[in-house]
Parts: C-alpha cells; structure tokens; sequence
C-alpha cells in the first residue's frame, strides 16, 4: 500500500491529464495568489521603500558578494533550519512541516507528472517515489498536529481553547485536513471500494484546492516574505543602517 | 510613548504577551502576530520592548505631542546581562545607554511555578511564600518573643 504510487490507481477512474492539468492550476493559484497578496497589503511597496531607506542611511558600503553572502546566511539560517524561532519546540515542529511539505510536494509531482498511469499500461513508479510521499505526509501531521494543539501561541500565550478557531488558522487547517485526507484515501484505495475511494478523494481535492486557492486570505505568503524581512534586517546590521544600539563590551559599559 | 510591535520582524513567539502587565499584548487573529490592542491603556513600562527576543518591539509618542520621527530602540543582550537603549530625536541626534539588568546568570531564576505550592498552615506566618530560603538567608530578623511579652 505505501509502496505504490496512489495516483496511478486514479486512472481507474480518472484520466491521468485530468490530475496533471490540476497540479498546473494550483501551481497558477499560488503565483497569482500571492502576487495578488503582496500587492494588496502593500508589502512589496514596503519592502522596497525599506530596501531604499536602509541603502540610503548605509554608513559601510556593501559589495555585491557581501550582499550575496547576507543572503546565502539567511537562506541557510532563517529559510532552511528556521533559525528565526527562539523556542525551540516551535522551530523543530515548524522543520518538519516545512520539509514534510517539500518533500510530499515534491513526490505528489514526480508520481503525478512522471509516472502517469492509464488503466491498460500500469506505470511502474519506483517504491521510493510513494515512499518519500507517505513520510512527507507524516511529518506534516507529526508537526502540524503538535503546533495546532500545543505550540499555537493564541492556545498556548492567550489561553484560547484548542477548538477555537481564527482566521490565522486557514492555512495550518487546510494543510493538515488536506494531507489527512491523503492518506486516509490512499488506505481507502487499498480496501478496494470504488465508491468510498471516489467520496475520499473528492473529499482531498476540495480541502487541497481551499489550501492552495487559499493563498490571498491565509498565512501561506509567509514563505515568501519572511526570508525578505531576514535578508533585510541582516543587510542593515552589516552596512550600519540599524536603527538598533550597538552590542556592548560588557568592560567599557560607560558610553 | 506606548509599544507598537513590527509585523515582519514577530515571529509569534508570545513572550510579550505573558509579560504585559496591562494585558494589552494580544495576538493578531489573521497573522498570529502581536500587536498592541490598546496604546492609551498602555503603562509605557517598556516590559514588551524588553523582552521580545526578536527586538520587533518600538515606541511611539502621541501624534499630537511627538510628532513621528524618533526611535527608541532597546538590545537586549541576554549572555552579557545587560540592556541598551538607543534613543534618536527628532533632530538627528542619538543617544545611547547601557544598564546592567540582573547579578546572577540568565534563566537561573527559578518562577514561582517550580516551588512547591505552600500548604495552608503557612498563612499563619509573618513569612512571605518560599522566605527564607528563596532570599538565600538562614532566618529572617524578627521580634524577640521577650520584647512582646514586656509590652
């Protein structure tokens, strides 16, 4: 069962252009969602009269390649080990979603566009490929499941109840709904009951097309602009435009 | 000049929110962001500014008052027991300041929560919860029973 490739088996009842034709339609919704989100709140505008008054009020001139080295610094801090995080429950949950999310979105592509399926040829998707998609699901649920009940901070700063939901909670909802359904889906496809199997995966497609169609009114453009906001403040200690007080020599204290 | 907090520096962790003696520290329900709720109820104690790990804490005067313009901006340097403060004027001028803030290292500092809980025979003491050996003291000084009994 977590060996074999579940959208192959769609072709039962699905043409395989139908799925690859709807990964290029989600793709599209999250473009133009967030495009549509930067523009709206404005936060393009921001970053770039940002960028312009950190350039201005510069006191040490930075070279194209430290610009570059600022930016490989936060890629491989902030974006790659969520080294923003100061509670480090948050962080490791926060890993692995993010790298749940990449590698389940990897391997829905590879088995979608690269193994496609059709009821009279059975494509032959290598167990690896199925494989690294069911561990990507699991670990969004591990993380996604322990940040929605335990780290959420309106849960566990404001003592909101676990069930009370906000606006803030369409993103890590939908992402966990839709990736439960997966799986549950894929369990469902295995018992061999075509009726069950279909209401399942209608039932996954809807919650993965409200996470993705989602993107104007949910967190997911936090992708996009907190690398931003950490390339910036990182550009701004180092060419002196922090507006933030020097680290003190704790042996000459008096200024 | 109460607290306003930078949305694209927050990263949530609610540490503000704990700390807020007003109660006015709240968490964003779209961006799950802090944000200060109400400025005019704000006691201007700086504790948010103090304590967010992500220095995405600023103050602000009233508009009517202190036009915008200036910046205070604090640093607080949890390893080196210390904070700094780094006040621009209006005018372009800058000042900045370093005050210790603790003599012992931090998180040493055991919270309440980590004492055991007192049981009800001690309401009967002059002693505060945890005295003396949270003040790390053998006993405290109290009044000879000799000099109650000559009154």
């Amino acid at each position: 069962m977590f060996t074999s490739n579940p959208f192959a088996e769609l072709s039962v009842f699905l043409p395989p252009l139908v799925m690859q034709v709807y990964i290029v339609l989600m793709i599209l919704a999250v473009v133009f969602g967030t495009l549509f989100d930067m523009f709206h709140k404005s936060s393009f505008t921001f970053f770039v009269r940002q960028w312009k008054a950190t350039k201005a009020s510069a006191t040490v001139p930075l070279s194209s390649a430290n610009t570059a080295s600022l930016a490989a610094q936060t890629l491989l801090k902030e974006v790659a080990t969520s080294g923003e995080f100061c509670n480090p429950m948050r962080r490791l949950s926060h890993l692995l979603m993010f790298y749940g999310f990449l590698l389940y979105l990897i391997t829905t592509v590879v088995m979608i566009f690269g193994y496609p399926a059709s009821a009279a040829i059975p494509a032959m998707t290598p167990a690896i490929v199925p494989v690294l998609w069911n561990i990507g699901a699991v670990m969004i649920l591990i993380g996604g499941y322990w940040f929605y009940f335990f780290l959420r901070v309106n849960v566990a700063h404001e003592g909101y109840s676990r069930f009370q939901l906000v606006r803030a909670d369409l993103f890590i909802l939908s992402l966990l709904s839709s990736v439960s359904f997966a799986l549950i889906w894929e369990i469902v496809q295995a018992a061999d009951n075509l009726l069950a199997t279909k209401i399942v995966f209608g039932i996954y497609i809807f919650l993965t097309t409200v996470l993705f169609l989602g993107v104007p009114w949910s967190k997911f453009a936090h992708m996009f602009y907190k690398p931003a906001a950490a390339l910036q403040k990182r550009v701004a200690e180092a060419n002196g435009s922090s507006n933030l007080p020097r680290p003190v020599d704790v042996n000459h204290m008096g200024r | 000049m109460p607290t306003f907090v930078y949305m694209t520096r927050c990263d949530g962790c609610g540490q503000c929110v704990d700390i807020c003696p007003s109660d006015i520290m709240h968490i964003d329900k779209t961006y799950r962001r802090a944000f200060n709720i109400e400025p005019n109820f704000c006691w201007e104690c700086y504790s948010c500014v103090k304590a967010c790990p992500q220095h995405a804490i600023d103050v602000r005067g009233y508009a009517d008052f202190a036009p915008l313009g200036h910046s205070v901006r604090v640093l607080r340097e949890e390893e080196k027991g210390v904070v700094s403060w780094k006040i621009k004027y209006r005018d372009g001028r800058v000042k900045e300041f370093t005050f210790p803030i603790r003599t012992t290292p931090w998180g040493s500092i055991k919270s309440p929560a980590d004492y055991d809980a007192p049981d009800a025979g001690d309401l009967q003491s002059a002693l505060l919860a945890h005295e003396p050996e949270a003040l790390k003291v053998d006993r405290l000084p109290t009044l000879p029973p000799s000099n109650k009994n000559q009154e």
